[in-house]
């Protein structure tokens, strides 16, 4: 039987000679990668070239839309876009919920595999089976939402945009891609876009996309529906959007990371907790395409000296990092320096954490007044939050110091400043304090491009202490962590190669996906079949980032973490201890099959088929 | 009374989900260009449906008064369009007020599922209601309209 849902092509589209072509992919590949997440891995292994700059023409920029995506399933229309990250060197991925995963597969292609560099500014048209590359002199310098308005005015009000802002073309280490007020935002892939001249990808998608059962695939998605509005979290979302468990997580668990984490509970987070702020801000909910359990906000300022804010927002992550990490408790700053970032394209979580980083650097004397120019300090961080993430993102002054993240500017600034940055491989983490939670701390170090709470989720079992088929988890415990984290690794790469939101994980186990991808596709997978495909998909990452020379070595946690204990707080006294690090990162490279190095041997690899 | 599609603008929250609903229900498959009904996202702040109002709310941009062949006609309260009749001319289409008349072979609209509206079972945050019909809401979504993009 011929398989359905996808529509069984990869466009490559060289923007070096602005020669593009179309090539066909089997049931094998399928199989083998599922789609989304996994597709885009198998393109930037395959196609980038060992040692290669990823700042240079020689990397690729793929993006692909999950096996969800375009179909009736409820938050399944997540895309994967996927490089070797500028920020870490390895090979990353950043996923998020935008139209132009789904209108990709209407316009023909499960994937996109973008090489090359244009010699000028640019933006890719593609439309069916025509593909090019456009002029875009006239849109370089303009911010996330003037870029697809003009867009729109020239190609229609239906085309899909994603675009970079002025970040991603200055080549910030820390620029996000933007679709639809959303961003894949970790790792730096919006600088992969500037360093190829590509402003923005424009997609029109005429044909049909027909699936294999689609009377089934409308039973299925019903039944879910029901599912999800009968959930407490479809309320709590509906309500207060992400954020909806911050108070949970900075008072009952005290695991909230605050003033570069200096301290794990913030104490003024009644004033950034949304059951606070909803109520005044929320003007409307927001979903990504396909949502029927919208966590999306429109935070809207109307009045003082921040008015006429307008985002989808505030998600828990940022109230995280341009707030708590940044001691900033007001709520309408952390609105506008969220709309900075999403303007000029930037990563909120490691444009907060750098912010954050320079504080304490500010606080321990490290640099002063005069080097910023203005007082970087906690107790003015309301204004200095948004005014930072300005110049950041223009790389202005100071900003140029911190455009790149805590680890370029750490180096930049020397002093001992290192001490100081909390990341992992060179990413900086988002919000939960991990010497609370020690194996969400050994999934900062695991996670194939830095530190990163969604790579295995495992904030979520330990800090409710079930998930999937484990119960009783102790967070301050290390025991059996390492097999855990390389299970629920595997299970997040199935995730988003379907193109799931991780928020539906308590709905759709891996064992429920088989339905929907047979209704979809009429292909049959088992639970193991497809968890088999998210270990591949893992390994295919760990081997990569081997060859370019990030190994164990270069894994480990920052000196906060292992040195600096929880000073307070149902957390107290707890740090990562260099042993428990070690017992850990030991237990998983036994999970996984890998050399204590944190290398896949040739036995796994071929045990997975991966050549 | 019979019952209608009624939009509430300000609880859409652009995810098109019923765009989908829409064509596979009816066709099978999936073209949001063939959905009955259209969704419009318009930067951070504006998202709404546009339905079809079945001749409630559409004033002289009617289809039926337009249709040059008398093809368009209504029965029960409802607007359809008789196969056998039209002549694909398009012109319902350019005048449809609410941008919701369709174009195949032949021209189309929203038959309210035969009573049980697809859209608005996969539409949890209620901006789309199968109830009395609310003229107010289709004024809402025709100021929207009128503002261009």
């Amino acid at each position: 039987m011929k398989m359905k849902g996808y529509t069984g092509k990869i466009l490559k589209v060289d923007l070096t000679t602005e020669k593009s072509h179309a090539r066909p992919f089997d049931e094998r590949h399928a199989r083998k990668y599922l789609g989304g997440q996994g597709f885009a891995v198998e393109i930037v292994y395959h196609g980038v070239p060992k040692g290669a700059d990823p700042l240079g023409p020689q990397n690729v920029l793929a993006m692909a839309g999950g096996v969800f995506d375009g179909f009736p399933v409820g938050t399944g229309g997540k895309v994967a876009f996927a490089a070797k990250s500028p920020a870490t060197n390895t090979l990353a991925e950043s996923i998020m919920g935008g139209s132009i995963g789904p209108e990709l597969k209407h316009a023909g292609y499960d994937a996109l595999e973008i090489v090359g560099k244009a010699d000028s500014p640019s933006y890719l048209y593609i439309e069916d089976e025509r593909v090019e590359v456009n002029d875009a002199a006239d849109l370089w310098g303009k911010d996330t939402r003037q870029v697809p308005e003009m867009l729109k005015k020239r190609h229609g009000w239906d085309v899909k945009v994603a675009c970079i802002g002025v970040a991603g073309e200055k080549l910030s280490r820390i620029a996000s891609i933007d679709c639809d007020d959303r961003q894949a935002g970790r790792a730096g892939l919006g600088a992969v876009m500037g360093s190829k001249n590509l402003k923005a990808i424009v997609i029109r998608g005429t044909n049909d996309l027909v699936p294999a059962e689609p009377k089934k695939l409308l039973g299925i998605a019903f039944r879910y529906q029901k599912i999800y509005e009968a959930s407490p979290s479809f309320i709590e979302d509906t309500k207060y959007g992400t954020g909806e468990f911050l108070g949970w997580v900075n008072k009952e668990k005290g695991v909230f990371p605050t003033r570069n984490f200096q301290e794990s509970v913030f104490a003024e987070r009644e004033k950034i907790d949304p059951y606070y702020w909803a109520p005044k801000y929320v003007t409307k909910n927001k979903a990504c395409f396909a949502c029927t359990k919208p966590c999306g906000k429109l935070f809207e300022v109307k009045s003082g000296k921040f008015a006429g804010v307008a985002i989808d927002g505030i998600e828990y992550e940022t109230l995280y990092s341009l707030g708590g990490a940044c001691g900033n408790s007001d709520v309408e700053s952390v609105a506008r320096a969220n709309e900075l970032c999403d303007l000029l394209g930037m990563d909120t979580i490691s444009a907060g954490v750098t912010i954050g980083f320079a504080m304490e650097l500010m606080q321990r004397g490290i640099i002063t007044e005069k080097d910023v120019g203005f007082k970087l300090t906690w107790d003015n961080s309301s204004d200095a939050v948004p005014r930072m993430v300005e110049m950041m993102g223009n790389r202005r002054g100071f900003g140029d110091v911190l455009a790149d993240g805590v680890k370029v500017a750490a180096k930049k600034i020397g002093k001992g400043a290192e001490r100081y940055a909390v990341h992992t491989k060179g990413l900086e983490p988002p919000a939960y304090d991990v010497r609370g939670m020690k194996g969400h701390a050994l999934a900062y170090m695991t996670s194939t491009r830095g530190a990163c709470h969604l790579r295995a989720g495992f904030y979520a079992p330990e800090l409710v202490g079930k998930f999937w088929k484990w119960e009783g988890i102790d967070r301050f415990s290390t025991a059996n962590k390492g097999f855990m984290v390389s299970q629920t690794e595997n299970f997040m790469c199935v995730y988003d190669s379907v193109g799931l939101c991780k928020f539906s994980r308590g709905f759709y186990l891996i064992a429920k996906l088989p339905e929907v991808i047979e209704a979809i596709t009429g292909l049959t997978f088992t639970e193991d079949e497809l968890l088999k495909i998210g270990e591949r998909i893992h390994n295919m990452k760990g081997a990569f980032n081997a060859r370019e020379g990030v190994t164990r070595k270069d894994w480990l946690l920052p000196p906060r973490i292992l040195e600096d204990p929880i000073p307070d707080g149902p957390s107290k006294g707890h740090k990562i201890s260099v042993e428990e690090m070690n017992t850990m990162l030991d237990d998983y490279m036994k999970a996984r099959g890998w050399t204590m190095d944190g290398v896949p041997t040739p036995e796994k690899l071929k045990e997975l088929d991966i050549d | 009374m019979v019952k209608m599609l009624v939009p509430y603008p300000e609880n859409c929250t652009g995810c098109r989900f019923c765009e989908m609903a829409c064509t596979i229900y009816h066709d099978g498959k999936i073209n949001h260009a063939d959905a009955r009904l259209q969704v419009h996202r318009r930067g951070v702040k504006v998202d709404f449906p546009s339905v079809c109002t079945h001749c409630v709310s559409c004033g002289e941009d009617c289809c039926i008064l337009h249709c040059p062949v008398e093809a368009i006609k209504k029965k029960d309260g409802k607007v359809y369009v008789d196969q056998e009749e039209c002549t694909a001319c398009g012109e319902c289409v350019e005048v449809c007020p609410f941008g919701v008349m369709r174009m195949e072979e032949k021209a189309f609209n929203c038959d309210l599922c035969g009573g049980s509206p697809t859209c608005v079972k996969f539409c949890p945050m209620k901006a789309i209601v199968y109830e009395e019909p609310k003229p107010e809401q289709y004024e809402k979504v025709k100021k929207l309209l009128a503002v261009e993009e």
